[in-house]
C-alpha cells in the first residue's frame, strides 16, 4: 500500500491537498483511504458533509475517517484503560478518570495506528494521511524512537517488579492497582503495532511525504526545516506543493508589489530545494466541497497520477566498503554550528536544531566511534571508525 | 545523591513564587496559518512602543517568532535594539522562543533527579532529560515553566505568548489539570511498589529505590507547582485571544475552541479577525466574489463571538516582517485600545445565589444543547461538551447539595442545586 503524508505549516491547505490528491488518486483507479492525524480535524469541514471517527465513503473508492483517540481508545485498548480507571478510581471519580485517558501525544499514537490498520484490510491501493502542522507531525514521526526508549530501559522493569509483587499483595488494596499480566501484554502489543508502523513510514518505496507551503518568506522558512526534520527521522519526501500562487489577473491591481514577491520567493523554492514541484493558484473563493476539490486535483497534478513517486529519495542511507562504514543523511538547509552528532553503542545521535534522533545502527556496526562527521550541500556525512 | 538534592532545591523556589505578583498574560491561538505569530509580536511591539516592558514568547514547537521578527531567537529571552517611531527612549521589548529541553533542564531539574531515582534509570545520565522531554505532555508542561518563570520574574509588565494551533493550545492550557491526575497515577503505582517491596526489591531489582518520604517530597513539589500553573493560566491576569481569517474552516475551527476555553475556565477577551481584503482592491474583478463572502463572515463572527470585541487588520501587500513594521501592523490592530487591557469583562464560570438556592453559570457559547451533559458526584461537578470533559471542584456548600437543574440558554450553562434536607 502506497502511503502519501500531507504536511506542511499551518494554515497553508494540508487538508485541501490531501482530499485532492486521494480524489485524483481514486480516478486513476485506485481503492483511497483518507486519514486525518490532525487532532483539530478539518475533512468534513473541507468537503462540506460530516466524516466522523468511523470510516465514511466520501467519494466512489475513497473511504475517509477522522481519528479520534478517545474512541480509539474504547475501541481497543481497554486492558490500558482498565487499570488507568482501577487505579484513579482509587483516589478520584470516574469522570476524572476518563478525562485522563486522553494524554498529550495520544492522538498522533492513534494515528500512527490507523495507518497500520488501514493497511491490515488489504482492501486499500492508497492510504493519504491528513497530518497536523509540522509540530505534532514531527512529535507523530518521533513517537516510535520515545516508545523504543520506553520499552528498552523501564517496561521490563516495571513488568518484573509487578510479577514480583502480584503473590505479595494478591489480596490486599494494593494488589487491586497493580497492573495485570494483560496490562504489559497490551502495551508490548501498541509496541509492535507502532514498530510495524515504522517499517511502513520509513520505507521510501512505499511511504512519502509531500510538503505544502505557500509562497511566502515565513512559509517557506519553516518548511525548509521541516524538510530537513523529515529527513532526519528518515521519511523521504516526494514532491513540494505550493498552494495559493496568486494568477496574473489578481497580482495586476493592488496586489502588484505581493504578486512580485510571490514570484520572487517561487524563484527561491526553486532554487534550495531539490524536489518536484507542484503548483495550485489562488482561487477567488474557498475550495470546498467534492468537485472543487477534483478540479483542484486536475490542476496540480495535470493528468499524472497523484499516488506516483514523484522523486526517488533515500534520505538516511549506510554504505560500507574495504571496512570503513560510512553513514549519509540529507539535511537540506541545515547549518554546521545546528548539527551535533554522537556515537552510543548501538546508536546514533543525531540533533539539528531542537530535533533529536537516535538513529540504530546494524549490529555489524554498533559500538564504533564517529571518526568524522562532515555537513557539505546539505548532506551529513558520518564516517565511522573500526 | 540525587534524592537528598530534591527538598534543597526545590522548597525555596516554591515558597518565594507564591507571593510575587503576576504580570499580565496574553495567549494567541487560532486554526494554523491565521497570522497568530504575527499578531503576537505586533502586540508586544504595540505594548512596548507604549512603554510597557513586553516580552514575546513562542510556545509553538514549530516556531517561527524568529522569521517574523526577522532575528535568530533561543529560549532565554533576548532584548531587540530597535528605534521605533514615537516610541519612548529605552523601549523594552524582549522575545524568546521556548526550547522544551532547555526548560525542563532548567525547571523540573528536582523532578527530574526524582523521576530518576524512581524509575531506577541507570547508566547514560546525560541523556535522562532527552528522554523525558519524550514522555507525554513534557513538551507543554516545559512551554508553561517557561511562561510562568517570566510572568513571575518582575521583568516585564506584560507576556505575549504565541501558542501552538488550536488543538495543542487547549491541551497545552488543560495541562495542570491532567498532569495532577496523570501525575497520581504514576505516585501511586510507584509508591507501591517502594512502600510493600523495598527491602526484597532491593536485591532482586538490583536497583535503589526511595523510601516513603521521597515520595512525599515529590508529590508535594509537583503539586504546589501545578497548582501554581493552574493558578497562572486562570487567573484574572491571563486572557486567550483567538485569531482567524475570513474562511468558513478557519471560523469553525475558533468557535470550537471557544467553548472548549470556557470548560476549562480559560477567559477569552477578544477576537482577532485577520486579513481582511482592503477596499482597494475589493473592487477588482478578481476579488469580487472572495470580497461578498468576507463581509459575510465578518458578520457572523461579530455576532457570535458577541459580546467580545473583535480587533481587525487588514490584508498587506507585503508579509509583515520586522520590527517597525510589526508596531504599525500593533497600532492599526488595536486602534487607539491597550493591547494589554482586559479587552472584555470576565465572562466565565460563576456561582451565584438567589431565593430559589445556589447556580453555577459556566459559559459554553456554541455547545449544541443536545450534547452537554451535566453530572455530580461528591464534591465535583461533571460536565461533557462535544468532545471535552470537565470536571468542576465544587465550593463546600455546593458539595453536599444535590442536583437540581441543568439548563443551557443562549451559551450559558446554568445548574442549580437543591440543598441537603435538613442540611
Amino acid at each position: 500500500m502506497r502511503v502519501l503524508l500531507v504536511t506542511g505549516k499551518g494554515g497553508v491547505g494540508k487538508t485541501t491537498h490531501a482530499l485532492a490528491a486521494a480524489l485524483g488518486a481514486a480516478a486513476h483507479g485506485h481503492r483511497v483511504f483518507v486519514l486525518s492525524a490532525d487532532p483539530a480535524h478539518s475533512l468534513g469541514d473541507s468537503l462540506g458533509r460530516s466524516v466522523g471517527a468511523r470510516a465514511t465513503e466520501i467519494a466512489p473508492h475513497v473511504v475517509a475517517r477522522e481519528v479520534n483517540a478517545q474512541e480509539e481508545l474504547d475501541r481497543s485498548w481497554s486492558e490500558i484503560q482498565r487499570w488507568l480507571r482501577a487505579l484513579l478510581r482509587d483516589g478520584a471519580d470516574d469522570l476524572v478518570a476518563e478525562e485522563l485517558l486522553v494524554f498529550p501525544g495520544l492522538e498522533e499514537l492513534m494515528a500512527l495506528r490507523a495507518v497500520r490498520e488501514v493497511e491490515a484490510t488489504g482492501e486499500f491501493d492508497v492510504c493519504v494521511v491528513d497530518c497536523a502542522p509540522t509540530g505534532s507531525t514531527l512529535r507523530m514521526l518521533r513517537f516510535p524512537d520515545a516508545l523504543r526508549i520506553f520499552m528498552q530501559n523501564f517496561f521490563e522493569l516495571e513488568r518484573r517488579g509487578a510479577r514480583l509483587l502480584r503473590p505479595l499483595v494478591a489480596r490486599t488494596h494494593a494488589g487491586r492497582l497493580l497492573p495485570r499480566e494483560e496490562f504489559f501484554d497490551a502495551v508490548e502489543r501498541l509496541y509492535g503495532e507502532v514498530e510495524d508502523v515504522r517499517q511502513i513510514l520509513l520505507d521510501e518505496a512505499r511511504t512519502t511525504a509531500r510538503l505544502v507551503l505557500n509562497p511566502a518568506r515565513v512559509v517557506v522558512d519553516e518548511t525548509r526545516r521541516a524538510y530537513a526534520y523529515l529527513c532526519l527521522y528518515g521519511v523521504a519526501t516526494d514532491a513540494l506543493i505550493v498552494n495559493r500562487v496568486m494568477p496574473a489577473e489578481a497580482g495586476a491591481g493592488w496586489f502588484g508589489k505581493w504578486a512580485a514577491k510571490e514570484r520572487a520567493e517561487l524563484e527561491e523554492i526553486r532554487a534550495s530545494f531539490a524536489l518536484p514541484l507542484l503548483q495550485a493558484p489562488l482561487r477567488s473563493h474557498e475550495v470546498r466541497g467534492e468537485a472543487e476539490l477534483r478540479a483542484l486535483a486536475e490542476a496540480v497534478y495535470a493528468g499524472r497520477d497523484p499516488a506516483e513517486r514523484f522523486a526517488e529519495a533515500r534520505p538516511i542511507r549506510i554504505t560500507r566498503a574495504a571496512g570503513r562504514a560510512r553513514i549519509e543523511i540529507d539535511l537540506p538547509g541545515a547549518s554546521k554550528e545546528e548539527v551535533e552528532v554522537t556515537a552510543r553503542g548501538d546508536e546514533l545521535f543525531v540533533r539539528v536544531r531542537d530535533a533529536a534522533r537516535r538513529i540504530a545502527l546494524p549490529a555489524s556496526l554498533a559500538g564504533r566511534s564517529v571518526r568524522s562527521a562532515r555537513l557539505e550541500a546539505g548532506r551529513l556525512r558520518i564516517e565511522l571508525g573500526p | 545523591m540525587s534524592i537528598t538534592r530534591l527538598r534543597a532545591r526545590a522548597s525555596p523556589a516554591v515558597a518565594a513564587g507564591d507571593t510575587l505578583r503576576v504580570v499580565r498574560v496574553v495567549l494567541y491561538t487560532g486554526k494554523g496559518g491565521v497570522g497568530k505569530t504575527t499578531t503576537a509580536a505586533a502586540t508586544a511591539a504595540h505594548a512596548a512602543a507604549r512603554g510597557a516592558r513586553a516580552l514575546v514568547l513562542s510556545a509553538d514547537p514549530a516556531h517561527s517568532l524568529g522569521d517574523v521578527l526577522g532575528e535568530r531567537l533561543g529560549p532565554e529571552p533576548r532584548r531587540l535594539a530597535a528605534a521605533l517611531r514615537g516610541a519612548p527612549r529605552g523601549l523594552s521589548l524582549h522575545a524568546a522562543e521556548i526550547d522544551a529541553r532547555f526548560a525542563m533542564e532548567r525547571h523540573w531539574g528536582a523532578v527530574r533527579d526524582w523521576l530518576v531515582a524512581v524509575f531506577r534509570y541507570q547508566g547514560i545520565d546525560e541523556t535522562v532529560a532527552e528522554e523525558l522531554a519524550l514522555l507525554p505532555g513534557a513538551e507543554e508542561l516545559a512551554a508553561l515553566l517557561a511562561v510562568e518563570e517570566h510572568a513571575r520574574g518582575g521583568a516585564f509588565d506584560v507576556v505575549v505568548v504565541d501558542c501552538a494551533p488550536t488543538g495543542s493550545a487547549l491541551r497545552l492550557l488543560a495541562l495542570p489539570d491532567l498532569a495532577r491526575g496523570a501525575f497520581r497515577v504514576l505516585l501511586r503505582v510507584q509508591q507501591m511498589l517502594a512502600s510493600v517491596v523495598t527491602p526484597l526489591a532491593r536485591s532482586v531489582l538490583a536497583a535503589p529505590l526511595p523510601d516513603a518520604a521521597v515520595f512525599r517530597d515529590a508529590e508535594a513539589l509537583i503539586f504546589r507547582r501545578l497548582l501554581r500553573l493552574r493558578r497562572l493560566v486562570s487567573g484574572a491576569q491571563t486572557s486567550v485571544r483567538l485569531v482567524v481569517t475570513p474562511e468558513r474552516m478557519v471560523i469553525d475551527e475558533a468557535l470550537r475552541a471557544h467553548t472548549d476555553l470556557a470548560l476549562f475556565d480559560l477567559r477569552c477577551d477578544a477576537v482577532v479577525m485577520n486579513r481582511l481584503l482592503p477596499e482597494a482592491a475589493a473592487h477588482e474583478p478578481f476579488f469580487q466574489d472572495w470580497s461578498r463572502v468576507q463581509a459575510e463572515r465578518v458578520a457572523e463572527v461579530e455576532e457570535r463571538f458577541a459580546p467580545l470585541p473583535v480587533l481587525r487588520a487588514p490584508l498587506r501587500e507585503d508579509e509583515v516582517i520586522g520590527l517597525a513594521r510589526l508596531a504599525e501592523h500593533g497600532a492599526e490592530l488595536f486602534a487607539g485600545r491597550e493591547p494589554d487591557a482586559l479587552l472584555a469583562p470576565p465572562e466565565r464560570l460563576r456561582f451565584a445565589k438567589d431565593a430559589a438556592g445556589y447556580r453555577l453559570e459556566l459559559p459554553l457559547p456554541h455547545a449544541d444543547p443536545g450534547a452537554v451533559e451535566v453530572a455530580k458526584r461528591e464534591g465535583a461537578l461533571f460536565v461533557a461538551a462535544g468532545g471535552v470533559r470537565r470536571s468542576l471542584p465544587l465550593p463546600r456548600p455546593l458539595a453536599r447539595a444535590a442536583l437540581g437543574s441543568a439548563r443551557l440558554a443562549e451559551g450559558l450553562l446554568v445548574v442549580r442545586f437543591v440543598p441537603e434536607a435538613g442540611g
